[in-house]
Protein backbone atom coordinates (compact mmCIF):
# COMPACT_ATOMS: atom_id res chain seq x y z
CA UNK A 1 0.00 0.00 0.00
CA UNK A 2 1.35 3.36 -0.61
CA UNK A 3 -0.43 5.18 2.15
CA UNK A 4 -0.25 3.38 5.33
CA UNK A 5 -3.81 4.78 5.98
CA UNK A 6 -6.26 6.45 3.73
CA UNK A 7 -6.85 9.83 4.39
CA UNK A 8 -9.70 12.09 3.88
CA UNK A 9 -9.07 14.20 0.65
CA UNK A 10 -10.87 17.70 2.31
CA UNK A 11 -9.24 17.27 5.80
CA UNK A 12 -6.79 20.06 5.48
CA UNK A 13 -9.20 22.68 4.71
CA UNK A 14 -11.57 21.20 7.37
CA UNK A 15 -9.09 21.94 10.25
CA UNK A 16 -8.49 25.81 10.01
CA UNK A 17 -12.27 26.18 9.19
CA UNK A 18 -13.08 24.01 12.52
CA UNK A 19 -10.78 26.18 14.33
CA UNK A 20 -12.33 29.27 12.65
CA UNK A 21 -15.62 28.29 13.59
CA UNK A 22 -15.03 27.40 17.38
CA UNK A 23 -15.41 30.50 18.85
CA UNK A 24 -18.21 31.80 16.67
CA UNK A 25 -20.27 28.43 17.89
CA UNK A 26 -19.19 28.72 21.75
CA UNK A 27 -21.72 27.31 23.62
CA UNK A 28 -24.25 25.96 21.04
CA UNK A 29 -24.72 22.06 21.73
CA UNK A 30 -25.59 20.27 18.32
CA UNK A 31 -28.40 17.61 19.14
CA UNK A 32 -28.04 14.44 17.03
CA UNK A 33 -32.04 15.15 16.17
CA UNK A 34 -33.46 15.78 13.03
CA UNK A 35 -37.32 17.21 12.98
CA UNK A 36 -39.23 15.17 10.28
CA UNK A 37 -42.69 15.17 9.18
CA UNK A 38 -44.67 13.33 11.30
CA UNK A 39 -44.82 9.39 9.89
CA UNK A 40 -46.74 7.63 12.99
CA UNK A 41 -49.97 8.02 13.22
CA UNK A 42 -50.90 8.67 8.87
CA UNK A 43 -51.56 12.26 8.91
CA UNK A 44 -54.08 13.27 6.08
CA UNK A 45 -53.00 16.60 6.61
CA UNK A 46 -49.65 16.06 7.39
CA UNK A 47 -48.62 18.28 4.22
CA UNK A 48 -51.29 20.66 2.82
CA UNK A 49 -50.57 23.73 0.35
CA UNK A 50 -49.66 26.01 3.12
CA UNK A 51 -49.07 24.10 6.87
CA UNK A 52 -47.07 20.88 7.71
CA UNK A 53 -46.81 18.81 10.53
CA UNK A 54 -43.74 17.83 12.68
CA UNK A 55 -43.07 15.53 15.59
CA UNK A 56 -42.87 17.31 18.78
CA UNK A 57 -39.12 17.10 20.27
CA UNK A 58 -39.85 15.13 22.88
CA UNK A 59 -36.77 13.45 25.15
CA UNK A 60 -34.17 15.61 22.86
CA UNK A 61 -33.71 19.04 25.27
CA UNK A 62 -33.56 17.20 28.27
CA UNK A 63 -30.87 18.99 29.63
CA UNK A 64 -32.05 22.52 28.52
CA UNK A 65 -35.12 22.52 31.43
CA UNK A 66 -34.29 26.57 31.65
CA UNK A 67 -34.07 27.37 27.83
CA UNK A 68 -37.36 28.33 25.69
CA UNK A 69 -37.21 26.07 22.80
CA UNK A 70 -37.70 27.87 19.01
CA UNK A 71 -38.85 26.06 16.22
CA UNK A 72 -36.73 28.25 13.34
CA UNK A 73 -38.63 27.99 9.52
CA UNK A 74 -36.07 28.72 6.73
CA UNK A 75 -35.89 28.63 2.99
CA UNK A 76 -33.82 26.14 1.63
CA UNK A 77 -30.66 28.09 1.13
CA UNK A 78 -31.21 30.35 3.62
CA UNK A 79 -30.92 27.31 6.34
CA UNK A 80 -27.10 27.32 6.28
CA UNK A 81 -26.69 31.26 6.20
CA UNK A 82 -29.59 31.77 9.81
CA UNK A 83 -27.49 33.40 12.32
CA UNK A 84 -28.46 31.55 15.59
CA UNK A 85 -27.70 35.05 18.00
CA UNK A 86 -30.76 36.42 15.66
CA UNK A 87 -33.06 37.08 18.09
CA UNK A 88 -36.69 35.91 18.50
CA UNK A 89 -39.53 38.00 18.24
CA UNK A 90 -37.68 40.71 16.77
CA UNK A 91 -38.13 42.09 12.93
CA UNK A 92 -35.20 39.90 11.72
CA UNK A 93 -37.09 37.03 12.47
CA UNK A 94 -40.69 38.15 12.36
CA UNK A 95 -43.15 35.71 10.42
CA UNK A 96 -45.14 38.83 8.77
CA UNK A 97 -41.94 39.84 7.03
CA UNK A 98 -41.25 36.35 5.89
CA UNK A 99 -40.07 35.27 2.95
CA UNK A 100 -38.96 38.66 1.78
CA UNK A 101 -36.52 40.34 3.37
CA UNK A 102 -36.53 37.73 6.52
CA UNK A 103 -35.50 34.23 4.95
CA UNK A 104 -35.80 32.38 8.19
CA UNK A 105 -38.34 33.19 11.18
CA UNK A 106 -38.86 31.95 14.45
CA UNK A 107 -41.72 30.81 16.03
CA UNK A 108 -43.92 27.83 18.41
CA UNK A 109 -41.90 28.93 21.51
CA UNK A 110 -42.32 26.34 24.65
CA UNK A 111 -40.15 25.41 27.34
CA UNK A 112 -39.37 21.33 28.37
CA UNK A 113 -42.23 21.55 30.28
CA UNK A 114 -44.63 21.47 26.99
CA UNK A 115 -42.47 18.71 25.77
CA UNK A 116 -42.65 16.04 28.62
CA UNK A 117 -40.54 13.17 28.07
CA UNK A 118 -41.01 10.02 27.21
CA UNK A 119 -44.30 10.45 25.35
CA UNK A 120 -47.28 8.93 26.98
CA UNK A 121 -48.74 6.31 24.89
CA UNK A 122 -51.74 6.82 22.26
CA UNK A 123 -50.99 10.40 22.83
CA UNK A 124 -50.85 12.00 19.16
CA UNK A 125 -47.15 14.69 19.98
CA UNK A 126 -47.43 17.03 16.74
CA UNK A 127 -46.59 20.65 15.78
CA UNK A 128 -48.50 21.84 13.01
CA UNK A 129 -46.68 24.55 11.37
CA UNK A 130 -49.00 27.59 10.14
CA UNK A 131 -52.11 26.92 11.93
CA UNK A 132 -52.96 30.27 12.97
CA UNK A 133 -54.61 32.47 10.58
CA UNK A 134 -55.35 35.40 13.26
CA UNK A 135 -51.91 36.93 13.23
CA UNK A 136 -51.08 36.92 9.65
CA UNK A 137 -50.70 40.91 8.71
CA UNK A 138 -50.31 41.76 13.18
CA UNK A 139 -47.22 42.80 13.05
CA UNK A 140 -47.39 42.98 16.75
CA UNK A 141 -46.92 39.37 16.80
CA UNK A 142 -43.72 38.62 14.96
CA UNK A 143 -43.92 34.75 16.54
CA UNK A 144 -47.07 34.17 14.79
CA UNK A 145 -47.36 30.72 13.62
CA UNK A 146 -48.85 31.58 10.04
CA UNK A 147 -49.50 29.91 7.31
CA UNK A 148 -46.43 29.85 4.65
CA UNK A 149 -46.78 31.82 1.99
CA UNK A 150 -45.64 29.07 -1.13
CA UNK A 151 -44.74 25.57 -1.38
CA UNK A 152 -40.98 26.06 -0.60
CA UNK A 153 -39.06 24.20 0.11
CA UNK A 154 -38.52 24.96 3.55
CA UNK A 155 -36.09 23.38 6.06
CA UNK A 156 -36.88 23.56 9.88
CA UNK A 157 -34.94 23.07 13.13
CA UNK A 158 -34.97 23.22 16.99
CA UNK A 159 -32.82 25.96 18.54
CA UNK A 160 -32.82 26.28 22.74
CA UNK A 161 -32.33 29.89 24.27
CA UNK A 162 -31.90 30.86 27.43
CA UNK A 163 -32.57 34.27 28.25
CA UNK A 164 -31.21 35.80 24.58
CA UNK A 165 -28.60 33.06 24.15
CA UNK A 166 -28.38 30.24 22.11
CA UNK A 167 -27.75 27.37 24.36
CA UNK A 168 -28.30 24.21 21.70
CA UNK A 169 -29.75 23.45 18.39
CA UNK A 170 -30.66 20.18 16.10
CA UNK A 171 -30.08 19.49 13.00
CA UNK A 172 -31.65 21.32 9.80
CA UNK A 173 -34.35 19.13 8.68
CA UNK A 174 -34.38 17.64 5.15
CA UNK A 175 -35.94 19.83 2.67
CA UNK A 176 -40.15 20.17 3.07
CA UNK A 177 -41.92 20.95 -0.18
CA UNK A 178 -45.64 21.55 0.07
CA UNK A 179 -48.23 20.56 -1.78
CA UNK A 180 -49.20 22.54 -5.04
CA UNK A 181 -52.65 23.05 -5.87
CA UNK A 182 -53.21 22.24 -10.04
CA UNK A 183 -56.12 24.26 -11.78
CA UNK A 184 -59.22 21.99 -12.10
CA UNK A 185 -59.47 22.66 -15.91
CA UNK A 186 -56.64 20.14 -15.70
CA UNK A 187 -59.39 17.38 -15.33
CA UNK A 188 -60.44 15.95 -18.47
CA UNK A 189 -63.69 15.04 -18.48
CA UNK A 190 -64.09 13.72 -21.56
CA UNK A 191 -63.97 10.36 -24.01
CA UNK A 192 -65.00 7.89 -21.36
CA UNK A 193 -66.13 6.27 -24.28
CA UNK A 194 -69.14 4.06 -24.30
CA UNK A 195 -69.93 1.41 -22.24
CA UNK A 196 -70.26 -2.24 -23.97
CA UNK A 197 -74.03 -1.66 -22.54
CA UNK A 198 -75.19 1.14 -24.56
CA UNK A 199 -73.96 -0.21 -27.39
CA UNK A 200 -75.68 -3.27 -26.91
CA UNK A 201 -78.99 -1.71 -26.51
CA UNK A 202 -78.88 0.63 -29.27
CA UNK A 203 -77.55 -1.74 -32.03
CA UNK A 204 -80.29 -3.86 -30.69
CA UNK A 205 -83.12 -1.95 -30.64
CA UNK A 206 -82.38 -0.33 -33.46
CA UNK A 207 -82.43 -3.63 -35.47
CA UNK A 208 -86.01 -4.45 -33.88
CA UNK A 209 -87.18 -1.50 -35.38
CA UNK A 210 -86.04 -1.99 -38.51
CA UNK A 211 -87.57 -5.46 -38.45
CA UNK A 212 -90.98 -4.05 -37.44
CA UNK A 213 -90.82 -1.27 -39.56
CA UNK A 214 -90.39 -3.78 -42.60
CA UNK A 215 -92.78 -5.86 -41.54
CA UNK A 216 -95.72 -3.29 -40.90
CA UNK A 217 -94.53 -2.17 -44.67
CA UNK A 218 -95.55 -5.37 -45.73
CA UNK A 219 -98.74 -5.96 -43.94
CA UNK A 220 -99.95 -2.71 -45.66
CA UNK A 221 -98.26 -3.40 -49.33
CA UNK A 222 -100.47 -6.89 -49.47
CA UNK A 223 -103.42 -5.10 -47.79
CA UNK A 224 -105.56 -5.24 -51.00
CA UNK A 225 -104.00 -9.06 -52.42
CA UNK A 226 -105.39 -12.45 -50.91
CA UNK A 227 -101.13 -13.17 -50.93
CA UNK A 228 -99.68 -16.54 -49.62
CA UNK A 229 -103.17 -18.04 -49.43
CA UNK A 230 -103.52 -17.29 -45.93
CA UNK A 231 -106.86 -15.21 -46.70
CA UNK A 232 -108.99 -17.79 -44.67
CA UNK A 233 -106.56 -18.97 -42.41
CA UNK A 234 -108.34 -17.52 -39.52
CA UNK A 235 -112.38 -16.87 -39.84
CA UNK A 236 -113.84 -14.24 -37.78
CA UNK A 237 -116.20 -15.55 -35.44
CA UNK A 238 -119.95 -14.75 -36.72
CA UNK A 239 -118.72 -16.68 -39.78
CA UNK A 240 -121.45 -17.71 -42.47
CA UNK A 241 -122.59 -20.77 -42.07
CA UNK A 242 -123.15 -23.21 -45.39
CA UNK A 243 -126.51 -24.70 -45.95
CA UNK A 244 -127.54 -27.68 -47.20
CA UNK A 245 -129.60 -28.04 -50.17
CA UNK A 246 -131.65 -31.15 -50.24
CA UNK A 247 -131.21 -32.60 -53.39
CA UNK A 248 -134.38 -34.97 -53.52
CA UNK A 249 -136.75 -32.27 -53.06
CA UNK A 250 -135.48 -31.16 -56.93
CA UNK A 251 -136.16 -34.08 -58.42
CA UNK A 252 -139.81 -34.81 -56.81
CA UNK A 253 -140.99 -31.80 -58.48
CA UNK A 254 -141.68 -33.18 -62.21
CA UNK A 255 -142.73 -36.68 -60.54
CA UNK A 256 -145.76 -34.36 -58.77
CA UNK A 257 -146.70 -32.67 -62.28
CA UNK A 258 -146.78 -35.72 -64.31
CA UNK B 1 -110.90 -26.70 -40.89
CA UNK B 2 -110.85 -27.40 -37.44
CA UNK B 3 -106.86 -27.55 -37.28
CA UNK B 4 -106.46 -23.92 -38.32
CA UNK B 5 -108.76 -23.13 -35.74
CA UNK B 6 -106.76 -24.48 -33.00
CA UNK B 7 -104.36 -22.74 -34.57
CA UNK B 8 -106.01 -19.44 -34.93
CA UNK B 9 -107.30 -19.82 -30.99
CA UNK B 10 -103.30 -20.56 -29.74
CA UNK B 11 -102.49 -17.57 -31.43
CA UNK B 12 -105.40 -15.50 -29.96
CA UNK B 13 -104.24 -16.73 -26.73
CA UNK B 14 -101.01 -16.18 -27.28
CA UNK B 15 -101.38 -12.51 -28.12
CA UNK B 16 -104.03 -11.57 -25.52
CA UNK B 17 -100.86 -13.39 -23.11
CA UNK B 18 -98.36 -11.07 -24.55
CA UNK B 19 -100.32 -8.33 -24.10
CA UNK B 20 -101.68 -8.83 -20.86
CA UNK B 21 -97.70 -8.82 -19.71
CA UNK B 22 -97.34 -5.37 -21.98
CA UNK B 23 -100.01 -4.08 -19.52
CA UNK B 24 -98.53 -5.35 -16.45
CA UNK B 25 -95.19 -4.31 -17.45
CA UNK B 26 -95.99 -0.66 -18.70
CA UNK B 27 -97.74 -0.47 -15.17
CA UNK B 28 -94.49 -1.21 -13.54
CA UNK B 29 -92.36 1.13 -16.06
CA UNK B 30 -94.37 3.94 -14.50
CA UNK B 31 -94.30 3.33 -11.13
CA UNK B 32 -90.48 3.08 -11.67
CA UNK B 33 -89.87 6.00 -13.15
CA UNK B 34 -92.14 8.02 -11.54
CA UNK B 35 -89.48 6.43 -8.33
CA UNK B 36 -86.64 7.55 -9.61
CA UNK B 37 -87.89 11.04 -10.78
CA UNK B 38 -88.93 11.42 -7.13
CA UNK B 39 -85.33 11.36 -6.62
CA UNK B 40 -85.21 9.92 -3.19
CA UNK B 41 -81.20 10.47 -3.01
CA UNK B 42 -81.28 13.86 -3.33
CA UNK B 43 -78.68 13.43 -6.08
CA UNK B 44 -80.75 15.38 -8.97
CA UNK B 45 -79.23 18.63 -8.59
CA UNK B 46 -75.85 16.81 -9.08
CA UNK B 47 -77.17 15.35 -12.10
CA UNK B 48 -78.64 18.04 -13.58
CA UNK B 49 -75.78 20.13 -14.63
CA UNK B 50 -74.71 18.48 -17.68
CA UNK B 51 -74.35 18.96 -21.24
CA UNK B 52 -75.57 16.30 -22.75
CA UNK B 53 -78.78 14.17 -21.96
CA UNK B 54 -80.91 14.21 -18.90
CA UNK B 55 -81.37 11.22 -17.38
CA UNK B 56 -84.26 12.56 -15.94
CA UNK B 57 -85.52 12.94 -19.16
CA UNK B 58 -85.25 9.42 -19.84
CA UNK B 59 -87.51 8.90 -16.52
CA UNK B 60 -90.21 11.27 -17.81
CA UNK B 61 -90.59 9.54 -21.48
CA UNK B 62 -90.59 6.46 -18.84
CA UNK B 63 -93.47 7.25 -17.17
CA UNK B 64 -95.62 8.06 -20.64
CA UNK B 65 -94.66 5.24 -22.27
CA UNK B 66 -95.62 2.75 -19.39
CA UNK B 67 -99.23 4.39 -19.44
CA UNK B 68 -99.33 4.23 -23.60
CA UNK B 69 -98.30 0.40 -22.89
CA UNK B 70 -100.91 -0.15 -20.75
CA UNK B 71 -103.56 1.53 -22.50
CA UNK B 72 -102.29 0.21 -25.93
CA UNK B 73 -102.33 -3.68 -24.20
CA UNK B 74 -106.27 -3.17 -23.59
CA UNK B 75 -106.72 -2.02 -27.32
CA UNK B 76 -104.36 -4.80 -27.91
CA UNK B 77 -106.78 -7.97 -26.36
CA UNK B 78 -109.90 -6.15 -27.30
CA UNK B 79 -108.76 -6.39 -31.24
CA UNK B 80 -107.43 -9.98 -31.02
CA UNK B 81 -110.59 -10.96 -29.66
CA UNK B 82 -112.83 -9.43 -31.92
CA UNK B 83 -110.05 -10.52 -34.96
CA UNK B 84 -110.98 -6.70 -36.19
CA UNK B 85 -108.41 -5.49 -38.87
CA UNK B 86 -108.95 -1.63 -38.32
CA UNK B 87 -108.33 -2.33 -34.32
CA UNK B 88 -105.70 -4.13 -34.79
CA UNK B 89 -103.46 -1.56 -37.60
CA UNK B 90 -104.52 1.09 -35.14
CA UNK B 91 -102.75 -0.81 -32.39
CA UNK B 92 -99.94 -2.04 -34.45
CA UNK B 93 -99.27 1.42 -35.47
CA UNK B 94 -99.91 3.58 -31.62
CA UNK B 95 -97.34 0.32 -30.92
CA UNK B 96 -94.79 1.07 -32.75
CA UNK B 97 -94.49 5.31 -31.97
CA UNK B 98 -94.29 4.00 -28.96
CA UNK B 99 -91.73 1.67 -29.57
CA UNK B 100 -89.68 4.45 -30.85
CA UNK B 101 -90.29 6.84 -27.71
CA UNK B 102 -89.22 4.40 -25.00
CA UNK B 103 -86.08 3.03 -27.28
CA UNK B 104 -85.32 6.72 -27.43
CA UNK B 105 -85.40 6.44 -23.73
CA UNK B 106 -83.34 3.34 -22.64
CA UNK B 107 -80.33 5.00 -24.60
CA UNK B 108 -80.78 8.13 -23.59
CA UNK B 109 -80.68 6.69 -19.54
CA UNK B 110 -77.51 4.45 -21.08
CA UNK B 111 -75.48 7.21 -22.97
CA UNK B 112 -75.82 9.78 -19.84
CA UNK B 113 -74.95 6.90 -17.46
CA UNK B 114 -71.80 6.44 -19.46
CA UNK B 115 -70.86 9.92 -18.64
CA UNK B 116 -71.37 10.26 -14.42
CA UNK B 117 -67.45 9.17 -14.45
CA UNK B 118 -65.74 10.79 -11.11
CA UNK B 119 -64.05 13.42 -12.86
CA UNK B 120 -66.81 14.66 -14.13
CA UNK B 121 -68.43 15.05 -10.49
CA UNK B 122 -65.05 16.40 -9.21
CA UNK B 123 -64.93 19.43 -11.77
CA UNK B 124 -68.25 20.08 -10.89
CA UNK B 125 -67.65 19.84 -7.45
CA UNK B 126 -64.21 22.00 -7.43
CA UNK B 127 -65.86 24.68 -9.69
CA UNK B 128 -69.11 25.12 -7.97
CA UNK B 129 -69.34 23.81 -4.23
CA UNK B 130 -69.54 26.86 -1.79
CA UNK B 131 -69.46 29.45 -5.19
CA UNK B 132 -69.10 33.08 -3.21
CA UNK B 133 -71.07 34.72 -5.92
CA UNK B 134 -73.61 31.94 -6.77
CA UNK B 135 -74.17 32.54 -10.33
CA UNK B 136 -77.40 31.28 -10.52
CA UNK B 137 -79.88 28.79 -8.20
CA UNK B 138 -78.11 25.67 -9.38
CA UNK B 139 -75.13 26.68 -7.46
CA UNK B 140 -76.31 27.12 -4.31
CA UNK B 141 -78.85 23.76 -5.22
CA UNK B 142 -74.63 21.96 -5.51
CA UNK B 143 -73.50 23.11 -2.31
CA UNK B 144 -76.66 22.08 -0.66
CA UNK B 145 -76.71 18.57 -2.06
CA UNK B 146 -72.92 17.93 -1.47
CA UNK B 147 -73.52 19.12 2.59
CA UNK B 148 -76.63 16.96 2.37
CA UNK B 149 -74.40 14.28 0.71
CA UNK B 150 -71.36 14.31 2.96
CA UNK B 151 -73.24 14.57 5.94
CA UNK B 152 -75.22 11.48 5.37
CA UNK B 153 -72.95 8.77 3.83
CA UNK B 154 -70.10 10.06 5.92
CA UNK B 155 -68.32 11.09 3.19
CA UNK B 156 -65.34 14.39 1.81
CA UNK B 157 -65.07 15.00 -1.49
CA UNK B 158 -65.31 12.64 -4.44
CA UNK B 159 -62.16 10.40 -4.24
CA UNK B 160 -61.20 11.76 -0.99
CA UNK B 161 -60.21 14.88 1.11
CA UNK B 162 -57.45 15.05 -0.86
CA UNK B 163 -59.32 16.10 -4.01
CA UNK B 164 -59.40 20.05 -1.96
CA UNK B 165 -55.44 19.91 -1.88
CA UNK B 166 -54.72 18.51 -4.99
CA UNK B 167 -57.01 21.15 -6.96
CA UNK B 168 -57.84 24.78 -6.91
CA UNK B 169 -61.24 25.21 -5.91
CA UNK B 170 -63.87 27.75 -5.60
CA UNK B 171 -64.21 26.75 -1.95
CA UNK B 172 -60.52 27.20 -1.71
CA UNK B 173 -61.07 30.68 -2.98
CA UNK B 174 -63.24 31.75 0.17
CA UNK B 175 -61.55 29.04 2.93
CA UNK B 176 -58.11 29.54 4.10
CA UNK B 177 -55.68 26.09 2.88
CA UNK B 178 -54.87 26.68 7.22
CA UNK B 179 -57.96 26.88 8.46
CA UNK B 180 -59.90 24.66 6.04
CA UNK B 181 -57.77 22.30 4.57
CA UNK B 182 -61.11 20.59 3.40
CA UNK B 183 -65.07 21.56 4.56
CA UNK B 184 -66.25 21.31 7.88
CA UNK B 185 -68.49 19.06 6.49
CA UNK B 186 -65.99 16.17 6.07
CA UNK B 187 -64.86 16.58 9.78
CA UNK B 188 -66.69 14.18 12.32
CA UNK B 189 -69.77 15.72 13.68
CA UNK B 190 -71.59 15.24 16.80
CA UNK B 191 -75.24 15.82 17.86
CA UNK B 192 -75.28 19.41 17.40
CA UNK B 193 -73.02 19.61 13.93
CA UNK B 194 -70.01 20.54 15.41
CA UNK B 195 -66.60 18.77 14.88
CA UNK B 196 -65.90 16.51 17.45
CA UNK B 197 -62.21 17.55 17.45
CA UNK B 198 -61.86 20.20 14.90
CA UNK B 199 -57.61 20.40 15.49
CA UNK B 200 -57.75 16.26 14.81
CA UNK B 201 -60.17 16.81 11.84
CA UNK B 202 -57.35 19.72 10.56
CA UNK B 203 -54.69 17.15 11.03
CA UNK B 204 -56.32 14.60 9.40
CA UNK B 205 -56.18 12.10 12.21
CA UNK B 206 -58.04 8.92 11.55
CA UNK B 207 -61.64 8.80 13.40
CA UNK B 208 -62.04 12.70 13.36
CA UNK B 209 -62.59 12.91 9.58
CA UNK B 210 -64.12 11.28 6.88
CA UNK B 211 -61.17 9.76 4.80
CA UNK B 212 -63.19 7.92 1.79
CA UNK B 213 -65.18 9.67 -1.10
CA UNK B 214 -68.59 9.76 -2.15
CA UNK B 215 -68.57 8.77 -5.79
CA UNK B 216 -69.78 5.22 -4.39
CA UNK B 217 -72.65 6.90 -2.88
CA UNK B 218 -73.40 8.83 -5.64
CA UNK B 219 -72.38 6.34 -8.68
CA UNK B 220 -74.50 3.90 -6.76
CA UNK B 221 -78.05 5.26 -6.97
CA UNK B 222 -77.48 6.95 -10.26
CA UNK B 223 -76.25 3.21 -11.54
CA UNK B 224 -79.29 1.89 -10.40
CA UNK B 225 -81.45 4.75 -11.64
CA UNK B 226 -80.10 4.49 -14.95
CA UNK B 227 -79.56 1.05 -15.35
CA UNK B 228 -83.37 0.40 -14.09
CA UNK B 229 -84.64 2.91 -16.90
CA UNK B 230 -82.36 1.40 -20.00
CA UNK B 231 -82.44 -2.41 -19.14
CA UNK B 232 -85.85 -3.10 -17.91
CA UNK B 233 -86.91 -1.00 -21.16
CA UNK B 234 -84.87 -2.84 -23.43
CA UNK B 235 -86.79 -6.10 -21.83
CA UNK B 236 -90.22 -4.84 -22.55
CA UNK B 237 -89.01 -3.73 -25.57
CA UNK B 238 -87.69 -7.29 -26.44
CA UNK B 239 -91.01 -8.82 -25.42
CA UNK B 240 -92.83 -6.01 -26.98
CA UNK B 241 -91.38 -7.02 -30.22
CA UNK B 242 -92.30 -10.36 -30.16
CA UNK B 243 -96.05 -9.90 -29.84
CA UNK B 244 -95.94 -7.27 -32.52
CA UNK B 245 -94.68 -9.55 -35.09
CA UNK B 246 -97.41 -12.10 -33.90
CA UNK B 247 -100.29 -9.45 -34.07
CA UNK B 248 -98.67 -8.39 -37.42
CA UNK B 249 -99.13 -12.22 -38.72
CA UNK B 250 -102.00 -12.33 -36.61
CA UNK B 251 -103.74 -9.18 -38.78
CA UNK B 252 -102.23 -10.67 -42.28
CA UNK B 253 -104.43 -13.88 -41.64
CA UNK B 254 -108.14 -12.17 -40.76
CA UNK B 255 -110.35 -12.38 -43.43
CA UNK B 256 -112.62 -9.08 -44.41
Amino acid sequence: HPHSRPRHPGVSTMLPLLLLLLPAAHGIAPLGYRPALTKDPQLEGVKTASTFVVDQPRCVFQNYSNAVIWLVVALNQAASTFNNSAGPGTSETAFQRFPDPVRAYMTLNATLGSYPCPKPDGDIAVLRVGSETSCIRDEMRPSCNGPLPGPGPYRVKFLALEGSVPVAETAWSVPITLREAKPSSTISTTGSGHSPGMIAITTILSILFAILLAGLVAMLFFWGSDSCGSSSTFSKPESVTVRRYNTHHVYDQPAARL
Amino acid sequence: MAKSDDCAHILQGLLVFGNVVIGMCGIALTAECIYFVSDPHGLYPLLKATANSDINAAAWIGIFVGLALFALSILGIIGVIKASRTLLLVYIILMLITFAFEMASCITAATHRDSLTPEFFLKQMLDRYQKSEPANNSDSEITKAWDELMLQNHCCGVTGPSDWQEYVSEFRRTHSDADYPWPRKCCVLDAQGLPVNLDGCKLGVPGYFNSNGCYDAISGPANTHAWGVAWFGFAILCWTFCVLLGTMFYWSGIEY
